[in-house]
């Protein structure tokens, strides 16, 4: 609480500007007025310009109702099935279907309580055997229930922007954040529920930016039981609600808020989990949540620091190969390629990677952080440390998807606007996380959807935001540094050029052959990575740069 | 009433300074009461004109970002100078009025705390009449963004419709005969395969071509485009039917692509030359009006129709007329009859307003240019039929007249499905098809005789118009002296009727800078009459012509959106504008149900009428404030709810399966058809304005009133613009009040040209007084 307050009165200054525009912001909200039977919103606390977004985001979310849907739409659809129409101790063991339930306890609630108005919408939702089920009635349902949860996050960031210290501001990247490409990307058209559950961890955040930390705390348990995925930023909360709430300012430990803080974590806990543990399906359950069975990389290189190694090493084989060099080349990990099998991926030059060391890795780089966030346990800080932690795991886990960018791409937009320097952090980071998302969506239908809304999306939010906080660089290595990097992001649409071309020149090269077939056979297969393997790697570069950047600014430079 | 665009930029600062004052008081209950009897006060000042200034055509926003304005001297909205009792009307409420909220009786700190409150509640209401689309692009200036919202509203227009695109077509999955996507792409794959004297032969019963040359090479070209990409897509005979996603998304990008290369443009220049002395803002706000349109993205990217290209070229048509350039435009009018002959709905209007052009010129230069007009059109007519003339094509064979009977299916019915125009609306009582006394000919004869009673209103206002505009140019001491600078500005706004009554000025010499020559690059003074003589004239082809499609509605809405785009939420244009489109896209919903676009139906409608914001809501439905047109809203929009209920919920009873089809064409029918009055009623007005009427009585007595009622003694200077039927001119003496008189085009909703001619008028005014 004190803890707080502090940050608080110490991180801002507010400039004459800025309140004045405060001000004005105020005066446009209309919460303090009204019932009209036409400010309905305004009961909920919603302003106009709040309402405006909702409706303009779902009328834009409808549109993309038959667009394409990813496996996970029929991997929703299955577990719709298998908690409507099964009891709960068999829901971790049906295989019915390949795609069996590996979310946590909670997801599986959610997904019981959504089968029940499934039933009513259509029988044929809910049935465990009819796979693959693609009518329209589904597509509406399972779509239409995503656009509803994810009000959830629109909430939260709307709650965000009360109390805030730049309303204006925090409004702009609420709002850049409700709309975000890679909650359309991966909710919308790849389908998933990240929206309704980042709306809890906002939740949880706005909590701890509020005071009330033992919400915090609640919530993000309450979120790790919806799924593990979040175990990520799990240090850095386990550190922030240690120093700042089980302890006092001095140092002291404060027993009673220990304890009340454990009671709610393992109370959250016990209702996802003892129903399982009755049925001693503990084991089981978690063997589906944790499958160690899987490569370094996903299909894709998501990207991250494991991109550039293990690109690293296809350049390194290609030296071997082209000078002759008398290094042991191992044989498997020239043919393995790591194109779309799930299995380990071999390097043929550099030293193979395990488990344990990325783990170790990971582990070594969040101690950092976390010793960081230990001395200065604020709000800001807290965010920082979360992101840095989401951070870490993303470039250097094992099996990393790459849709996991979002755990960094959502916090570190709360910190965003700092000053320049987060800001140009947060631009090179977005930039490189969306556009690695570009591979989720391959049809030509949903390539321009997702470049078009991802370059509007980028003009929309960085130009009003860059406007505010720009600083101009101090030092000569800062202007070369600045101008290495607005190249590197100019570098964004050449890539997407090469990699449309990529295909065409590879089907014309192709071309002598019988033409009949569509670009996706034609190509040799080698020419069918490249494209996903420059993009990969291309995006590695920035949001490891972006890596660097953050580390150096909450080590060195963090407000205080 | 309708606020034309000069008008805006005319009478803003007047207002706008008014309503500071009003808003910026803290006795609060007032601010609306006041500015509503400004509102009616000047109405009644200006009772002359038909259309008054109504008080609210400002929005809020520009007294917090005012944009720049010249010199007061050099605005017309002098008017407020004039009525001084109008400022200095007492604001405070009279404690007799109703409506007015009581006075608190003492001002303690709470009741100031509570005044403000409310003030603060009217700010926002105010806020929230105005549509999001203003709002956003309020946002972008307030931002620095300004600069970006072209491109931002043009992106994401194309963002919407590329989206529609992954929803459903005509004819999808639907063999044999599939529908009208696979008719585009069909012809996509004749004009590849076979010589160009086969186009319109070929296997007529499988989506022969129906459509003018212009649509055939624009197939040709996007065959040949895609027969590069992927020749199985257009393989003859063997690609009917092809349905792959692959070939979806190019035919998809053939439509997004013509449209971006012609139809977009248009609309941009459309809003830069129709609106260009309208403030930036309101340019954005007709663009994101015009881009996010519902009825023409769910038919061109949702249906699959290429109608944005028709409409596109009618579009540059227009905009190359207003800018002079007749001949270029006739071209353009040409190209867009030669791509699909719907675009004939335009042509009464567009011919007329050309030959009233000839005759607004004076007969030496009028003759010219009939004769260059007419060289034009024929020659770009032979281009278009080139390869299916003579040399090209075998010799006495009939391969001319094979597009010509293949476009004009004369042996079809009245009808087809279910339209909503006259004659499928009326054959719920009359049976038309079944009176066989009248034959197929008989109701061919009584439809086309019906259709050019419908355009000749507006043939005649803009025959008529031109007409007398001409004659007052004829006069010989106009065309030596002043009246020639005035016919050089050629705005909507000036018409002397006893210029002799001049002392002839030597400075005024100096200000006739156009030699005659210049004339006909001058858009004729019929500019302002040209958006409402289209929309009369093709509303009454669609409601009254032989074999109308039910998507033929696009093209009576265009103007009509046109003339939407530039007016202010509270004029009788945008209600009607808002009403005929909400309808229009009502009345394709069983098409666009069969195509699967039910969702996408509902979503663009809603987005592009919370683009617009909402109508000002009437204060009670028993006040009898209701205008008519709020009247057939309140009724359309509470039937169009119940049917789509009803159709949500229930099936229709087994005998009439077609009840909610019929029930659609009834409403849709019947607005339409009152909007085709309302036009008329409109052109009539705008003509009057523009003194279509014969100049001398009708403008004397605007003149007359109009002075009266300012005071004959005063002194104005400057003259209206386009705007408003306010009035003008100055008067030295009290006796010569009537002499100098302009009736302004109150209809010149569009305003072209409103500057110069202002400035013109201006320049002439200080010379006179």
């Amino acid at each position: 609480m004190q803890a707080t307050e502090r940050e608080r009165s110490v991180s801002y200054v507010p400039s004459p500007l800025l309140s004045v525009k405060e001000h004005v912001d105020d005066s446009e909200s209309p919460e303090s007025s009204s019932k009209g039977w036409k400010r309905w919103w305004a009961e909920w606390g919603i302003t106009s310009f709040e309402r405006d977004v909702l409706i303009f985001s779902t009328a834009i979310k409808v549109l993309l109702f038959p667009s394409y849907r990813s496996t996970d739409f029929e991997v929703h659809r299955n577990w719709l099935a298998i908690t409507h129409s099964l009891p709960l101790s068999q829901w971790y063991l049906d295989t019915t279907s390949e795609w069996t339930l590996d979310y946590p306890p909670f997801f599986a609630y959610f997904e019981w309580l959504l089968s029940i108005p499934a039933s009513f919408v259509d029988p044929k939702i809910v049935d465990l055997h009819n796979l693959n089920y693609g009518a329209w009635t589904v597509v509406a349902y399972q779509r239409s229930t995503v656009i509803l949860t994810e009000l959830l996050l629109a909430l939260v960031l709307f709650r965000f922007i009360k109390g805030s210290v730049e309303p204006s501001t925090q409004r702009l990247i609420s709002v850049s954040l409700f709309l975000h490409p890679g909650f359309l990307i991966v909710d919308h058209i790849h389908f998933q529920y990240n929206g309704f559950m980042f709306g809890i961890l906002l939740w949880s955040l706005l909590m701890a930016r509020n005071g009330d930390k033992l919400t915090c705390g609640l919530l993000f348990a309450v979120l790790l039981n919806f799924k593990h995925i979040y175990m990520y930023l799990a240090p850095a909360y386990f550190i922030y609600l240690l120093r700042s709430f089980c302890m006092s300012p001095q140092g002291k430990p404060l027993l009673p808020e220990f304890i009340s803080l454990a009671n709610t974590v393992i109370l959250t806990f016990t209702v996802s989990l003892a129903p399982f543990a009755l049925y001693g399906q503990l084991p089981q359950l978690f063997s589906r949540l944790f499958p160690f069975t899987r490569g370094l990389n996903h299909a894709y290189w998501a990207p991250n620091f494991w991109a550039l190694v293990t690109a690293l090493d296809r350049v390194l084989l290609r030296v071997v190969r082209l000078t002759g060099m008398d290094l042991s080349v191992k044989a498997e990990g020239v043919s393995s390629t790591s194109r779309g099998l799930v299995g380990d991926t071999l390097f043929a030059v550099l030293p193979d990677i395990k488990p344990i060391h990325t783990f170790a890795i990971t582990v070594l780089i969040q101690a950092i952080f976390l010793v960081k966030l230990w001395r200065t346990p604020t709000y800001k800080s807290f965010i920082t440390a979360v992101t840095l932690c989401g951070y870490t795991s993303f470039l250097f886990g094992w099996h990393v998807h790459e849709k996991a960018v979002l755990l960094i791409l959502v916090p570190l937009s709360l910190i965003a606007t700092e000053n320049h320097a987060y800001f140009r952090t947060f631009v090179i980071a977005s930039v490189s996380g969306i556009f690695g998302l570009f591979p989720l969506l391959f049809t030509p239908q949903e390539t321009i959807i997702k470049l078009v809304y991802s370059g509007i999306w980028m003009v929309m939010t960085f130009e009003p935001l860059g406007r505010r906080i720009y600083e101009f660089p101090s030092s000569f290595p800062m202007v070369l540094l600045d101008r290495a990097e607005k190249i590197y992001l100019a570098g964004f649409p050449l890539l997407q050029l090469v990699v449309s071309c990529l295909p065409i020149i590879s089907s014309i090269r192709s071309a002598p052959q019988p033409a009949a077939d569509s670009i996706g056979h034609s190509g040799s297969s080698s020419m069918d990575f490249l494209p996903l393997m420059i993009t990969s790697v291309y995006c590695a570069i920035g949001l490891c740069w972006a890596f660097v950047r953050l580390c150096t600014l909450y080590m060195y430079c963090h407000p205080r | 009433m309708d606020i034309s665009p000069v008008d805006h930029l005319v009478v803003g600062p007047s207002q706008k300074s008014s309503k500071v004052r009003v808003t910026s008081r803290s006795s609060t209950g007032s601010a609306r009461q006041s500015l509503s009897s400004v509102a009616r006060l000047r109405r009644r000042q200006s009772g002359a004109s038909i259309h008054s200034p109504t008080g609210s055509d400002t929005d809020q926003s520009e007294i917090f970002a005012p944009t720049p304005r010249r010199h007061a001297l050099l605005q017309t909205g002098t008017l407020q100078w004039l009525n001084t009792p109008l400022s200095s009307r007492p604001s405070s409420p009279s404690p007799l009025n109703p409506n007015s909220p009581r006075p608190t009786s003492s001002l303690s700190f709470s009741s100031l705390m509570e005044e403000q409150h409310q003030l603060r509640k009217k700010e926002s209401s105010a806020e929230e009449d105005v549509g999001a689309g203003r709002r956003w692009v309020r946002w972008m200036s307030k931002n620095g963004m300004r600069s970006y919202v072209t491109p931002c509203s043009i992106l994401a227009s194309i963002w919407i419709k590329w989206a529609i695109g992954a929803g459903g077509y005509s004819g999808r999955d639907s063999p044999p005969m599939f529908g009208d996507y696979e008719a585009q792409r069909h012809w996509m794959e004749i004009t590849q395969h076979l010589p160009i004297s086969k186009w319109y032969t070929y296997d007529l019963q499988y989506w022969g071509l129906d459509y003018p040359p212009l649509t055939a090479y624009h197939s040709w070209l996007c065959g040949l485009i895609g027969s590069r990409i992927n020749p199985s897509w257009f393989s003859l005979d063997a690609s009917r039917g092809i349905e792959s996603p692959e070939s979806k998304v190019f035919m998809r990008a053939t439509v997004l692509i013509s449209d971006l290369l012609v139809y977009i443009p248009a609309v941009t220049m459309f809003c830069n030359i129709w609106h260009k002395d309208r403030s930036r803002r309101t340019q954005h706000i007709a663009l994101l009006s015009l881009l996010f349109h519902p009825s023409l993205i769910l038919i061109d990217s949702g249906h699959f129709q290429y109608n944005s290209v028709m409409l596109g070229l009618a579009l540059h048509a227009m905009n190359l007329f207003a800018l002079g350039y007749d001949f270029i435009g006739a071209i353009c009018f040409v190209f867009s009859l030669g791509f699909k002959q719907m675009a004939l709905y335009y042509a009464p209007a567009i011919g007329a307003y050309l030959l009233g052009k000839c005759l607004w010129l004076r007969p030496p230069f009028g003759l010219n240019h009939f004769t260059s007009l007419a060289f034009f059109t024929t020659g770009a007519f032979l281009t278009l039929f080139l390869p299916f003339l003579p040399p090209f094509s075998s010799l006495l064979s009939t391969s001319i007249f094979d597009p010509i009977s293949r476009v004009f299916p004369f042996n079809r019915g009245l009808f087809e499905d279910k339209v909503a125009n006259f004659w499928c609306a009326s054959d719920v009582v009359f049976k038309w098809r079944n009176m066989r006394w009248l034959g197929r000919t008989g109701l061919l004869r009584l439809s086309t005789l019906f259709t050019a009673i419908g355009f000749a209103p507006a043939v005649y206002a803009l025959l008529m118009t031109a007409w007398n505009r001409r004659q007052s140019l004829r006069d010989p001491p106009k065309t030596t002296s002043a009246p020639s600078t005035l016919s050089v500005s050629s705005a909507p706004t000036i018409s002397s009727s006893n210029s002799t009554a001049h002392p002839p000025s030597p400075k005024i010499k100096s200000v006739e800078i156009a030699p005659p020559a210049v004339l006909p690059k001058q858009p004729c003074a019929t500019l302002p009459l040209l958006p409402y003589a289209l929309f009369t004239s093709s509303m009454s082809f669609f409601l009254f012509s032989f074999q109308v499609h039910e998507k033929s509605i696009l093209l009576p809405l265009m103007p009509l959106i046109l003339l939407l785009s530039g007016s202010t939420s509270d004029s009788e244009v945008w209600e009607w504008g808002i009403l005929v489109n909400n309808v229009s896209v009502f009345s394709m919903y069983p098409l666009l149900k069969k195509d699967g676009l039910g969702i996408q139906y509902v979503a663009t409608t809603l987005l592009w009428n919370w683009l617009m914001g909402s109508p000002k809501r009437p204060k009670s439905l028993r006040h009898a404030s209701l205008s008519f047109v709020q009247l057939l809203s309140l009724i359309s929009y509470s039937t169009i709810i119940l049917i789509h209920t009803l159709d949500l919920f229930t099936s229709p009873p087994a005998r009439y399966p077609d009840l909610y089809t019929v029930l659609n064409v009834l409403i849709s029918t019947s607005v339409f058809g009152l909007s085709w009055l309302w036009s008329i009623k409109r052109s009539m007005e705008v003509m009057w304005a523009l003194g279509g009427f014969g100049s001398s009585k009708s403008s004397f007595a605007v003149g007359g009133a109009s002075g009266g009622a300012g005071g004959a003694g005063h002194k104005k200077t400057g003259s209206s613009i386009g705007g408003k039927g306010v009035i003008v001119k100055a008067p030295t003496s009290p006796s010569r009040s009537s002499s100098t008189v302009s009736a302004s085009a109150s209809g010149s909703a569009l305003g072209v040209n409103g500057r110069p001619s202002g400035l013109r008028a201006n320049s002439r005014g200080d010379l006179i007084t």
